[in-house]
């Protein structure tokens, strides 16, 4: 095995007179390679990301302006073909006059929930990095269960499909919030007389797959990095990547079972008339429903938050993850805290799954139970404020290097900051009554996963991006897409804060117009955007609703920020700058030991760790790095590929 | 290039893959099991019934839980054998694991059988009357001149579909003529629909309307019969049908007739004046045995425990206050007490086996009936969460079996030439299958016993 | 789990195998017996099916599934299972129940009852 850094050019032309290289399908489709599957997860992942995106673009336009029609929905469906699955998806709900309506709205809000949490970060951050990364960073060769790894990506495919599929049945996609509650979840479009033309049905069976996939992955996962590992890699020598990503595969593989334990006992209601979630006596339209009753809709809130909760640490971790490794190596500095942030992580997994009532604070528990799921809530912020400060000391001191990925890199830092102190109030029940299903919860959970999660996943592309291809982005584009997206994000978020604490209810479809109470309400933030409205000669009237004009303003920019990066994407696979070295960053994890891009097989020597993973600035090393794997300077393995890691990094040590 | 540790361990961990793997899905299965079970807690905490003890079948579960504990042993013997290389005995063993799978799932099958056929209809005073219903349930709605549909155009796809769903409940023998509101007399098919909803759409969409309405006249008057299911609601003159179409005719029989196998009263509050022992129903000969078999338990119960509550006793409960009735005529009413209350001892309802006697058999007037259903998850959350539990069990129970299966079947060639890797196969699967029997024994106690 | 492929050692594995699938159908037919007895409250009944049912699964999964030398990776694994496994049982249930006020406004509905 050569370290072919070319293999991938011109794939096409010879596989079909090369009888070494696997067929074009095998290779690139149904591939059971690590880093193949990895990049089918990020890609996946991003696709969805996008999508789930664009379906909050046309709610915050209907938030913003309702009842004025959508722009350019005339345009879209004269477009042949796409007109045609336009229509289908959303262009059948739109009022005549080409707005928005509850019912559209409804569909948005509940598939922009699922489609961001469990088809776009999940699979991006989870499964495509983990994939692409751990095994190359632990030393091995590809996943201990290569073939079940190639099922678990296609049966994400095929959940992803099912769920694309809701969007053109009869009912349209549920309209249920992704939490899916019961009973109205349970008892909604009961109806319809053919199952299969309810959206319900293709969410809960898109779900089984996608709860599947996330199983085997998981498995996967965890098996390989105890059993996998290097020689040298010891569970302390393990970079901080895998630890938390170690994690996250347990909070997956416990979690999901409540979960589906939650969508089968739904199906029962729905398929076969039984009352897991209806109570007694349960009237919809004045008569009383065909059931038994007897059950009761708090078990599904319980089963559905014994996952969900986890979840969130799910969407968490893999940002924690993926910074772990792009803040040391552009601050020249070691992890600060390396044992503390794995021990951090491991009760952070174990917390989590003690916290989950805390969604549930209004309906009704017992003032015991409240105290002691108060008492867990508070006590999961030590370990996440352990993490994030971790970081934060990690910079101190080092010679930072500015690049795309260390901007995203060092904006999550304050990003998740606001996230997480923003949900310590909500941890008490008292401010929970009030705050709960405000835009205030939508703003704290955004901070955490969209400025958050989102901007650490793409630190993550920006950084992975040359060892998977070959080729850099490009930076000048790079930085093109962070500064609107950090400029959007915050115009998006912070403004629901105020609106929050204002009692804006997160499913008013027309952003509060129709409330006279909320709209008339001004403060020094509505009175702010007027007059900065009239600077540029727009007329943003001095009232809370105001703020909704803000949000949408910030959206269309996040989305103009976008552009770039897309661009830069897809252009940089074929034309984005060579890389020179293996090791283009000068990092120290074995990731970078391989060559570029890595073959199957991944490593062309036999790989060793012989040190910790964040030997960055040691004093009286040459260099101010010094990879895992090699035994002294220059000598980076018996056989060594591409020994001349040359001293032209800056030496920055203070 | 092979994946390391596949069949011999990793010296640090002393594991290999698979064994790590198949324990993190166990695991993961634990806490599957687990959300169900504490589903079923949940459940019966809350549950605002008297939850059910003994009701199933003990001997059919006895018998699946023997048969288990059977393939739990053989398929660890298995292992054993291979490991002995005995292969001869490796196979027989793990035929009899595989058969051991089908005769539980033939059981199974009994067992599910017997509860479709059976009903429970819930009276307006709580009564709940056991019993099969020789005919089904239908409501026979007649002299119906008219359908009605409305069509939301937003979800015009699943809107009426009274060809599919409405005709099919015709009467046999009528002709499904109609005449369309512009006076064109048409036989209802799917082409002849289709064609009119079509143009009840454009008609709609020019009038800016958001529904398209179709309104349908006999051409003779008909009759249908159908299910509760297939209808949202009915009245003495409309019946609506769940697609949404609407008839307009006249309600001619919505009686039920039940062949009485229990009488259910824990649930009345004057229980010997239940609704079941009304003239019209069982009538008093009926309600005397009822007494005196409550009176009978009522004093057996207070000479063998007279210190306990009464009403703490889920067994006293059902003895004194449900009568399965046996006859299709009350036993006379004096020395029947010791014999029914024998009767009462045994573990009730079989409920396939009751089908053979005679039973006394009911007309019950629709007002009289809230609930009813056969014993199905529709029927209470014990019979839920039973049927949810017993068949996700069954379901590991086959694909348990058809893992075993394909190791005997297809794992030849490995058994002959690399047999500790079948070995670590085997374990691998045998893992799963004690799981699967770990499962089952906490089910058989949770569900047919306590 | 034992790697060893000693016959002998394997052979006296399958006595003990075959001993305990007869204990387990004997503890079968313990449970099923108790669960006829008329204890004095039916809880005390499901605690004691339930301790059996709890014994005979602590065999199939000590002996059966060799969890009785098992490598410590896998109990680490199974007992933060278990322990996650008891929180879903308990805390569902707690949750809807409050000990601090129950006793206020449970107690007269109780009297209520027992009236009836």
């Amino acid at each position: 095995m050569s370290a072919a850094t070319t293999h991938d050019h011109s794939h096409a032309a010879d596989h079909g007179h090369d009888h070494h290289e696997q067929a074009w399908i095998w290779k690139y489709v149904f591939s059971t390679d690590h880093k193949t599957i990895g990049i089918q997860y990020a890609i996946t992942g991003l696709l969805f990301l996008l999508f789930g995106f664009f379906l909050m673009l046309l709610m915050r336009w209907s938030i913003a302006y309702p009842g004025v029609a959508v722009p350019g929905v005339e345009v879209i469906r004269s477009i042949p073909g796409l007109g045609y699955v336009f229509e289908e998806m959303f262009g059948r709900w739109l009022n005549a006059d080409g707005s928005l309506n509850g019912e559209l709205y409804n569909m948005l809000g509940a598939m922009h929930g699922t489609i961001m949490v469990f088809f776009g970060i999940v699979p991006l951050g989870f499964a495509g990095f983990v994939n692409f990364v751990m095994p190359l960073q632990i030393g091995t060769i590809d996943m201990a269960f290569p073939k079940l790894n190639m099922l678990s990506y296609w049966f994400f495919f095929l959940s992803g499909v099912l769920m694309m599929w809701s969007f053109f049945v009869g009912t349209g996609p549920v309209q249920t919030g992704w939490t899916m509650y019961s009973p109205l979840a349970s008892t909604t479009a009961i109806g319809v007389t053919n199952v299969w033309n309810h959206g319900h049905t293709w969410w809960l069976m898109a779900m089984v797959f996608n709860i599947s996939a996330s199983l085997l992955g998981s498995v996967n996962v965890i098996t390989t990095i105890i059993n996998l590992r290097a020689k040298g890699m010891g569970w302390m020598r393990m970079p901080a990547f895998s630890w938390a990503m170690f994690v996250t595969a347990f909070l997956l593989l416990l979690a999901f079972p409540p979960l589906e334990v939650a969508a089968l006992l739904q199906l029962s209601d729905r398929m076969f008339g039984s009352s897991f979630y209806l109570p007694t006596g349960l009237m919809e339209g004045g008569k009383h429903l065909d059931i038994s009753g007897g059950g009761s809709p708090l078990l599904y809130q319980h089963l559905f938050w014994f996952l969900a909760h986890p979840e969130v640490y799910v969407l968490i971790l893999p940002a924690f993850a993926i910074l772990t490794d792009v803040i040391p190596n552009n601050a020249r500095r070691p992890l600060w805290g390396y044992k503390m942030m794995v021990y951090s992580m491991l009760t952070l997994g174990f917390l989590s799954f003690l916290v989950w009532a805390h969604h549930m604070y209004l309906t009704g528990m017992g003032t015991m139970m409240t105290t002691y799921f108060q008492i867990t809530t508070v006590l999961i912020s030590v370990p996440s404020v352990i993490l994030l400060t971790c970081l934060m000391i990690s910079l101190w001191g080092g010679s930072i290097r500015f690049n795309t990925q260390m901007l995203f890199g060092s904006a999550f830092l304050p990003m998740f900051g606001i996230g997480g102190l923003t949900g310590l109030p909500l941890a008490f029940s008292f401010i929970d009554l009030a705050l709960h299903d405000t835009y205030y919860v939508i703003g704290h959970f955004h901070y955490v996963v969209a400025p958050g999660t989102i901007f650490a996943l793409f630190a993550g592309v920006y950084h992975w991006f040359p060892k998977a291809t070959g080729r850099f982005m490009n930076d000048k584009l790079g930085k093109l897409h962070f500064w609107p997206s950090l400029i959007g994000m915050n115009l998006i978020f912070a403004p629901m804060f105020i609106q929050g604490m204002a009692g804006f209810h997160r499913r008013w479809y027309d952003g509060g117009k129709y409330f006279e109470q909320t709209a008339g309400f001004q403060n020094w933030s509505t009175t702010l955007t007027h007059k900065i409205g009239a600077f540029f000669g727009l007329n943003i009237p001095d009232n809370m609703l105001s703020l909704n004009i803000v949000m949408t303003f910030g959206a269309i920019i996040l989305a103009l920020g976008q552009v770039p990066f897309i661009y830069n994407f897809w252009v940089s696979i074929k034309c984005g700058e060579k890389v020179k070295s293996d090791n283009p960053w000068n990092a120290t994890t074995l990731d970078w030991a391989t060559p570029t891009p890595p073959p199957h097989g991944n490593f062309v020597f036999d790989v060793n760790a012989h040190r910790g993973p964040y030997e960055y600035s040691v004093p009286g090393h040459p260099t101010d790095f010094f990879p895992q794997w090699e035994t002294e300077h220059g000598k980076p393995n018996p056989d060594g590929s591409d020994e001349v890691k040359t001293a032209s990094a800056s030496h920055a040590h203070h | 290039m092979d994946i390391p540790y596949t069949v011999h361990a990793r010296p640090d961990t002393g594991l290999y893959n698979a064994k790590v793997g198949i324990w993190l899905f166990l695991a993961s299965e634990v806490m599957l099991f687990g959300g169900l079970f504490s589903s079923y807690i949940f459940l019966r905490v809350g549950a605002d019934y008297p939850w059910p003890v003994h009701e199933l079948n003990v001997t059919l579960g006895c018998v699946n839980t023997v048969v288990l504990i059977a393939s739990s042993v053989t398929i660890v013997w298995a292992w054993a054998a291979l490991k002995m290389r005995k292969f001869g005995l490796y196979k027989f063993l793990m035929a009899f694991t595989v058969i051991c799978a089908g005769v539980f799932m033939v059981n199974k099958t009994f067992e599910y059988k017997a509860k479709f056929e059976h009903y429970a209809v819930k009276l307006s005073d709580g009564t709940i009357l056991t019993g099969h219903l020789p005919h089904g349930y239908h409501i026979k709605f007649g002299e119906v001149t008219q359908l009605s549909m409305s069509i939301p155009l937003k979800t015009a796809s699943i809107g009426a579909d009274p060809v599919n769903y409405v005709l099919n409940h015709l009467d046999a023998g009528a002709s499904p003529r109609f005449k369309t509101e512009d006076g064109k007399e048409v036989t209802l098919d799917a082409a002849t629909f289709a064609a009119l909803k079509a143009a009840a759409i454009d008609k709609a969409k020019a009038e800016k309307r958001d529904t398209a309405g179709i309104k349908l006249t006999a051409l003779a008057p008909l009759a249908f019969t159908v299910s509760q299911s297939d209808i949202f609601a009915y009245a003495a003159d409309t019946m609506t049908f769940r697609d949404g179409t609407v008839a307009a005719g006249k309600l001619t029989d919505d009686k039920m007739t039940i062949e009485v196998d229990g009488v259910d009263t824990r649930g009345v509050a004057q229980k010997e004046k239940s609704l079941a022992f009304d003239h019209r129903y069982l009538g008093e000969a009926w309600q005397k045995a009822y007494i005196a078999n409550r009176d009978h338990h009522t004093a057996e119960f207070d000479k063998n425990y007279p210190t306990r509550d009464k009403t703490k006793s889920a067994t006293f409960q059902k003895e004194a206050f449900f009568l399965p009735i046996h006859s299709a005529t009350a036993p006379a009413a004096e020395g029947h007490g010791n014999g029914h209350g024998a009767e009462a001892h045994a573990p009730a309802a079989d409920h396939g086996d009751a089908h053979g006697g005679h039973h006394p058999s009911v007309v019950l007037e629709k007002k009289d009936i809230t609930f009813f259903s056969n014993f199905t998850p529709k029927l209470n959350t014990y019979y839920a969460i039973y049927f949810t539990l017993t068949g996700l069990h069954g379901l590991h129970v086959v694909a348990g079996a058809l893992v075993l299966a394909y190791f005997l079947v297809f794992n030849g060639k490995m058994m002959r030439e690399d047999p500790e890797h079948l070995a670590n196969r085997v374990e691998v699967g045998g893992l799963f299958w004690h799981f699967v029997d770990l499962v089952w024994i906490f089910l058989f106690p949770l569900l047919y016993l306590l | 789990m034992s790697d060893s492929a000693d016959p002998v050692e394997l052979q006296k594995h399958v006595k003990k195998y075959l001993f305990i699938g007869a204990l387990l159908i004997f503890f079968t037919g313990i449970t099923v017996w108790l669960s006829f007895v008329e204890l004095p409250t039916h809880s005390m009944n499901i605690i004691v099916g339930m301790i059996v049912a709890t014994f005979k699964a602590a065999l199939v999964a000590l002996i059966f599934m060799h969890l009785n030398h098992e490598r410590p990776l896998i109990y680490k694994v199974l007992a933060f299972t278990v322990v996650l496994c008891f929180v879903l049982f308990i805390l569902f249930v707690m949750a809807n129940s409050d000990p601090l006020v129950d006793r206020q406004f449970t107690a007269p509905l109780q009297s209520v009852e027992q009236l009836q």
